[in-house]
């Protein structure tokens, strides 16, 4: 591919690569960098995007890695959860939902998905949000299948914790600790 | 079998063949700690895309969507790779430490904005014409300004786009270079073939920041930076322009008030956000010839002598 090739499909890309890159950074500012840097880096090495790689999820590749490579400029290795500026990310009461209910559902969903630990986050965001396949979430995050899948299960069974109804179960879930989902 | 949390995972999603599902079963049925994993990951079943369809996020910024465009459009018309061009740039441009978040780094560097704004002017002519008479701002002055309906020529409207991407954040920190400005100056008279003189607007309380060669439909053009000392920054671009003098005249381009004369067969144009310089009365002393200029002859001649 080229970077002709490649730059026709960015601006259509741009709205999912900005949500991406606001979910993942939780910053407007950093989101608006990231992403232009991101384009940028995919512009210049457009040549190696293989025919068989999905750009969008290249395209979510590099936008994590240049947010990776940037945590690491500014040393914040281990961004915690609590970190987490929702300020702007708060859904807000949707019209369209059916009922209320539904709502709050939607509120607590994302939620629970904000405050997963950062490698649980990108993965739930990639496949479960952005609908990556395991492989394209992979390639995307550079890692083997298998990561995928067990960071997905670490995700869902610390998530799943909040929505069980179940009275008795006792789970060690960072997000559960955190009491952020009542 | 020992059934790992990824099997449990394709078990609850229904995504086992038969055979592996009902050893999943079996195991799950005499395995508390399989049961409770299995709860779990059924509670996780939830809808997520839908939830985060309804999350509200910031739209697009504007200038986000105009820079990918730049940069798409500069792609698709063959342009080197602008990020090596920013690059290039920087290597005798602002020198920031590379250990600056993003953030700072792309906020402070006019040498990136340099990069988007020659990506789309090179192919920008379409973007960023306005219809011709579209240009408001005239103003009170019109009897001593000339008449400016036929709308501002492409190059100005290009810089003055440029300029609205400038916030006094993004220069207020760069110390002028003296030795790399007078570099630039030597190179715009001597290879960019513009005599062009730097003014010094300190009388008018703007501080000189930096000059920068740019390129507008591959002809050179000369951007100077300075700062008043409130608001916005303001820019004296320059563009070789063989024809008679005109005089000074006033325009709105987008959100940028532009005053534009030709002198000695160089386009002038003055760029500042509404508000904080006269820009007419600067205008007005510099095509006089009343104000100073930094990179006088006498120096660059010294420095051009003895390099």
């Amino acid at each position: 591919m080229t970077g002709a090739d490649l730059s026709s499909m960015l601006p259509e890309m741009l709205p999912r690569l900005w949500a991406f890159a606001l979910r993942i950074s939780g910053d407007q500012h950093d989101a608006e960098d990231l992403v232009q840097r991101a384009c940028v880096r995919a512009l210049e090495r457009a040549h190696q995007l293989r025919p068989d790689t999905a750009p969008l999820s290249w395209m979510f590749s590099i936008v994590h890695s240049t947010w990776i490579n940037e945590l690491r400029a500014r040393s914040v290795r281990n961004r915690s959860s609590m970190d987490w500026d929702d300020d702007f990310l708060e859904t807000v009461a949707d019209p369209a939902a059916r009922t209320p209910e539904e709502d709050v559902m939607n509120q607590q969903i994302v939620s629970a998905v904000q405050r997963l630990p950062e490698a649980q986050r990108v993965v739930m965001l990639l496949v479960a949000v952005e609908g990556l396949s395991y492989n394209e979430a992979a390639e995307a995050l550079n890692v083997p299948i298998g990561t995928i899948m067990s960071r997905l299960s670490r995700a869902r069974q610390a998530i799943g914790a909040l929505f069980d109804g179940r009275e008795d179960h006792k789970m060690k879930s960072r997000a559960k600790d955190k009491g952020s989902v009542s | 079998m020992k059934t790992d949390d990824i099997q449990l995972m394709a078990y609850v999603d229904g995504e086992l063949p038969p055979q592996e599902r009902d050893e999943v079963e079996r195991e799950i049925d005499v395995s508390p700690e399989l049961a409770e994993r299995v709860a779990l990951l059924k509670a996780s079943r939830l809808p997520y895309r839908q939830a985060f369809a309804n999350q509200t996020l910031p739209p697009v910024p504007e200038s986000l969507t105009k820079k990918i465009e730049e940069l798409a459009r500069a792609a698709q018309a063959g342009q080197p790779s602008p990020a090596s061009a920013n690059d290039a740039v920087l290597k005798h441009g602002v020198h920031l430490p590379p250990s600056a978040p993003i953030r700072s780094r792309l906020r402070n560097a006019p040498a990136w904005l340099a990069v988007a704004f020659v990506a789309g002017v090179v192919c920008g002519g379409a973007i960023l014409r306005l219809a011709p008479g579209v240009a408001p701002g005239i103003g009170a002055n019109g009897a001593t300004l000339a008449s400016a309906t036929m709308g501002a020529s492409p190059w100005v409207r290009a810089a003055a786009n440029y300029q609205q991407l400038y916030t006094r954040d993004t220069v207020a920190q760069i110390e002028p270079d003296t030795d790399l400005s007078a570099k630039t100056v030597d190179q715009i008279r001597r290879t960019d073939g513009l005599a062009l003189r730097i003014p010094d607007l300190r009388a008018a309380g703007l501080t000189f920041k930096g000059v920068q060669r740019l390129r507008f439909n591959n002809k050179p053009l000369v951007q100077i930076v300075y700062l008043p000392a409130q608001g916005d920054p303001v820019a004296l671009c320059v563009m070789k322009d063989v024809k008679p003098d005109q005089t000074i005249a006033q325009q709105r381009v987008d959100k940028m008030d532009v005053v534009t004369w030709r002198q000695a067969e160089l386009s002038y144009a003055l760029i500042g956000a509404p508000g904080n310089v006269d820009l007419p009365a600067l205008a007005k002393q510099i095509s006089d010839s009343r104000v100073g200029s930094i990179f006088s002859e006498a120096t660059l001649a010294r420095k051009a002598f003895s390099g």
